[in-house]
């Protein structure tokens, strides 16, 4: 584990041990664990309807948070970033067994490629992330307003309608942007997606906050460049936003300077007090495309060079995956094997390479046990070499696969109970965790899904081929984790109150063009009762099968037919019947409780917004009880090194709060901080000592600094002054408090649009 | 060997096959009802799932679960928490006992009862933690003890035999608990109170 990843598991393993303590207040910890992918649960505020009334889950640490309303000891989720969905065998033995031992033996693909466990407790949280960055895999900065999981299509490399692969420049763009000074200072989350090609529907970068579309163009001396159309501004959520067109055409070299560039003006001008209005696709059409770009072109201007930005191009050309096996044709015999040719049908897709092929495993739900994990990779291993894939659409792709060697594949599958067909098709039910799991589902998506999955492996076999091609994805409410709003027929949880009680419903979407990276987004139609909704999608499908015109697929009949000639289908189940005639409708899916909205809490998707002064302020402190524990162990001389170190890392929050681009050097940080905070007057309130600032700067040029335990254990104690006027500084600059800066010269860094 | 995430499966036997879907109203009315003693907190329920967990009692001390691991159904209780007691054999015994209380429960419900029981003659105990217990021989040699003593206060009067699961270094550290006679949960769970 390199050594830098092993210090940050470390300082987090520190705050844990700190917020015990009660030294670290819940919004700031919240936001810190989620930046580390540690995420809230149902129920974590203690509270829980069991069917009956709303009962409190009693803890006996009730004092202990995690967060705002988040009790300690409640089960949480964690989630687990895979860089372009990549996944190794060595990762996946990593995963089947922190799943087996912090988790219940189960990993769940996500549909951003992420894999999540759930009913994790929070102190188990950092052996599990060392276990993974053993194998090379971060949960930094998968949750929390930052740059999430960097997605990719699944088939890179392989895929016969791509420019070019774009593996390495997802892996390239997810190092980049991970930690970096410029990606911390959101106002929510943010995503980026990298597809192949303009035509397919994998990538979906239309509704990412960023996306890279690869594309090839001669240049100056008549060899292909290589380079990408850069689109900006698209998300799904309530209101989904297709992504607009940043760039035609970016080079390859300007891939990552583009990414800061955007970076730096959504951090800048984004939204940050208003949750619901904070994503970038916010601040793109507020201002119009061509606003968004004039700023962007003149911030990349402005920025300092990194060497980061084109060092990793040369690595490009070596990318590649090395098949296992020679290419083969089928060697046996499969005709006869029904089961074989079914799977073959829709799980096994040709690559370009002629003679592999790409497999994908079909993930009920999304989720995998452990032992099937394990057994898994060492599948993988035999046969394709190691070469995995998550998809958003919740499997995992084997690629490299000989095409002779299929056959075992299937029969190695069968035996681990994962070589199920129906692939991509109308029975490969994508969900969000839904009320299961998480705090903000209304309905229950996954038990709704895997009724609809059930129901519809039985009539795969007699369905007209138009219909089994569909695909439905089902959220547990408005928020999209399902990304319904690019199926063909998708839904999200909604509740109606009929009789005196809540019933549960699914709003349906329908019609998505997902071609193009999603170029269009379904339409959303009324409500249907939860329990209805099977008998819906065979009413649906039969009236498309009755009703379309010659070769029309099925959103342009939706298109065609519009909310009008919908309605008539909706009505007929949208009736729900007293309870007293039947009971079944007024409980969800799998779940025999009487439906309640009561367990809904607050979602922790956004977390708070905690600027980096903010995680720099709390860095320092840790800094210095770091030192206090040198001193303790007698070694003054680090002890005071580190102290010093914490004051600097204090200046540094209050100075990038206003200019990012002073070097990070203590020289350039301490004349900055003299700069724009003592001579300002800034750095003291108007009734503290000016002396705080002079600790700072006397320690910073003792050059030839005597060391010794006094020496050590006075500036321990004059950072712990200094660390907190810097705090008392910050609420002020922030305004905060009103007691304001004593010069009036304070920069406020609000965003220009609040 | 300071452990305290242990895993004790009891392996089933139906007279007919068991629907794992009807475990759920009897699993949210054992929370409603508070009946294991533990801190019960939601159901979760992976039915679809092949040779899964099938439908678990998330609890704040440890997890319960009608499982399906390795093609054998069986009640699985394993610990999350700190266990109050100070040596090994203790926390194997503790471990065993909630597992035994949800079978007695399970044999109980109406419904299912019937269908399902409990013999005691097969039980599977884990080391859940392979940082502190890796599936090595010395882990084996120092988990060994235990497991023998709660084969001893099970099986007090009855010849029964232990056995290591595997040898995979990745798989958990595993013991196999055979009885010549099957006593029963409730037999089984008096032994141990």
């Amino acid at each position: 584990m390199p050594e830098t990843v092993a210090r940050e598991i470390d300082q987090y393993q520190q705050q844990i041990e700190l917020k015990k303590q009660g030294k670290v207040e819940d919004k700031l910890f919240q936001e810190a664990r989620l930046r580390r992918g540690v995420y809230g649960q149902r129920y974590d505020n203690g509270q829980r309807h069991d069917g009956v009334a709303q009962r409190e889950l009693a803890f006996t640490r009730k004092e202990l948070r995690k967060g705002p309303e988040t009790l300690w000891d409640a089960p949480g989720m964690q989630r687990i970033k895979l860089t372009f969905g990549g996944l190794t065998p060595e990762q996946m033995e990593a995963h089947a067994d922190i799943a087996e031992e912090y988790s219940d033996a189960v990993c769940h693909i996500t549909t951003r490629q992420d894999i999540q466990l759930h009913y994790v407790h929070i102190d188990d949280t950092p052996d599990l992330m060392r276990r993974l960055a053993a194998v090379g895999i971060t949960t930094r900065e998968a949750c929390g307003n930052a740059v999430r999981n960097v997605t990719a299509c699944p088939k890179s490399g392989c895929c016969g309608t791509e420019a070019f692969d774009v593996t390495p420049y997802a892996l390239a763009c997810a190092r980049f942007l991970l930690g970096h000074r410029d990606t911390q200072d959101f106002g929510r989350k943010f995503k980026v997606a990298f597809s192949g090609c303009r035509d397919q529907g994998c990538a979906y970068t239309g509704f990412h906050d960023l996306g890279y579309i690869a594309a090839v163009r001669p240049g100056a001396d008549g060899k292909l460049q290589r380079g990408f159309s850069v689109y900006v501004g698209g998300g799904l959520g309530p209101v989904p936003y297709q992504a607009s067109l940043l760039s035609e055409f970016t080079p390859e070299a300007e891939m990552l300077p583009i990414a800061q560039a955007v970076s730096r003006v959504y951090a800048r001008h984004g939204e940050k007090k208003n949750r619901g209005r904070a994503r970038i696709k916010f601040l793109v059409a507020n201002w119009g495309i061509e606003k968004f770009r004039a700023e962007v072109e003149a911030e990349r201007q402005k920025m300092p060079h990194e060497e980061a930005w084109i060092s990793w191009l040369d690595q490009v050309p070596a990318w590649h995956e090395q098949a296992l096996k020679p290419t083969g044709a089928l060697s046996q015999n499969t005709e006869g094997n029904a089961g074989f040719q079914a799977w073959r049908e829709t799980n096994a897709q040709p690559q370009k390479q002629a003679g592999y092929v790409i497999a994908t495993i079909k993930l009920p739900l999304g989720d995998i046990t452990s032992w099937q994990l394990r057994q898994l990779a060492d599948i993988s291993r035999r046969i394709n070499s190691g070469h995995a894939r998550t998809t958003v659409e919740q499997n995992i792709l084997l690629r490299w696969v000989a095409e002779a060697d299929l056959p075992e594949l299937y029969r190695e599958l069968q035996r681990i109970g994962l070589a199920e067909a129906g692939a991509n098709t109308i029975q490969d039910v994508v969900s969000c965790p839904g009320t299961d799991t998480c705090k903000l589902g209304i309905a229950s998506s996954r038990g709704l899904a895997a009724t609809l999955s059930e129901r519809l492996k039985e009539k795969a076999h007699t369905m007209d081929p138009d219909v089994r091609d569909l695909r439905i994805n089902v959220s547990g409410c408005f928020n999209s984790c399902s990304q319904h709003q690019i199926a063909d027929i998708g839904f999200y949880g909604v509740s109606r109150k009929i009789d005196n009680a809540l019933v549960p419903h699914f709003r349906v979407v329908l019609g998505a063009h997902r071609e193009n990276n999603a170029r269009e987004f379904g339409q959303t139609f009324g409500p249907v009762p939860s329990k209805r909704i099977p008998e819906f999608i065979d009413r649906l499908t039969g009236f498309y099968l009755a009703e379309r015109k010659p070769d029309e697929r099925f959103p342009d009949f939706i298109q065609r037919l519009g909310k009008k000639g919908i309605k008539p289908l909706l009505d007929e189940f949208g009736q729900v019947p007293p309870r007293a005639v039947d009971r079944t409708l007024y409980s969800d899916w799998r779940d025999p409780r009487e439906f309640s909205l009561s367990d809904i809490g607050t979602g922790e998707c956004a977390g708070a917004v905690v600027s980096t002064t903010e995680f720099d302020l709390q860095a320092a402190e840790q800094l210095h009880f770091e030192a206090q524990v040198h001193l303790d162990e007698g070694d003054y001389r680090k002890a005071d090194d580190t102290a010093y170190a914490a004051m600097v890392l204090a200046a540094k929050g209050l100075v990038y709060h206003e200019n990012q681009d002073v070097p990070d050097r203590p020289d350039a940080i301490v004349a900055e901080f003299r700069l724009r905070f003592h001579d300002t007057g800034r750095f003291n309130a108007k009734n503290s000592p000016t002396r705080f600032a002079e600790y700072l700067f006397r320690r910073h040029e003792d050059h030839a600094r005597s060391y010794s335990v006094e020496a050590a254990r006075r500036v321990l104690e004059e950072t712990q002054l200094f660390v907190e006027a810097a705090y008392a500084c910050y609420v002020r600059v922030t305004n905060q408090l009103p007691d304001g800066p004593a010069d009036g010269q304070s920069q406020s860094a609000a965003p220009e649009n609040v | 060997m300071d452990l305290h995430r242990i895993g004790v499966k009891w392996l089933a036997r139906e007279s007919t096959p068991l629907d794992l879907l009807d475990l759920i109203p009897v699993f949210h009315r054992w929370i409603q009802d508070s009946v294991l003693g533990d801190l019960l907190i939601d159901v979760a329920e992976y039915t679809h799932m092949h040779h899964g967990p099938g439908v678990l009692i998330i609890a704040h001390e440890g997890n319960y679960g009608y499982d399906e691991t390795g093609g054998e159904r069986g009640l699985l209780y394993y610990s999350k928490q700190p266990l109050p007691e100070s040596d090994l054999a203790s926390r194997l015994a503790h471990v065993a006992r909630k597992g035994l209380k949800a079978c007695v429960l399970f044999e109980r419900e109406p419904g299912i009862g019937k269908h399902v029981s409990f013999p005691g003659d097969r039980l599977e105990v884990f080391a859940n933690d392979r940082l502190l217990a890796p599936n090595t021989d010395e882990g084996w040699a120092e988990f060994l003890p235990a497991v023998k003593s709660l084969g001893a206060r099970l099986f007090p009067n009855e010849d029964h035999r232990i056995e290591r699961l595997n040898t995979d270094p990745r798989d958990r550290l595993t013991a196999v608990i055979r009885a010549a006679t099957a006593p029963g949960a409730e037999t089984l769970l008096a032994r141990l109170s």
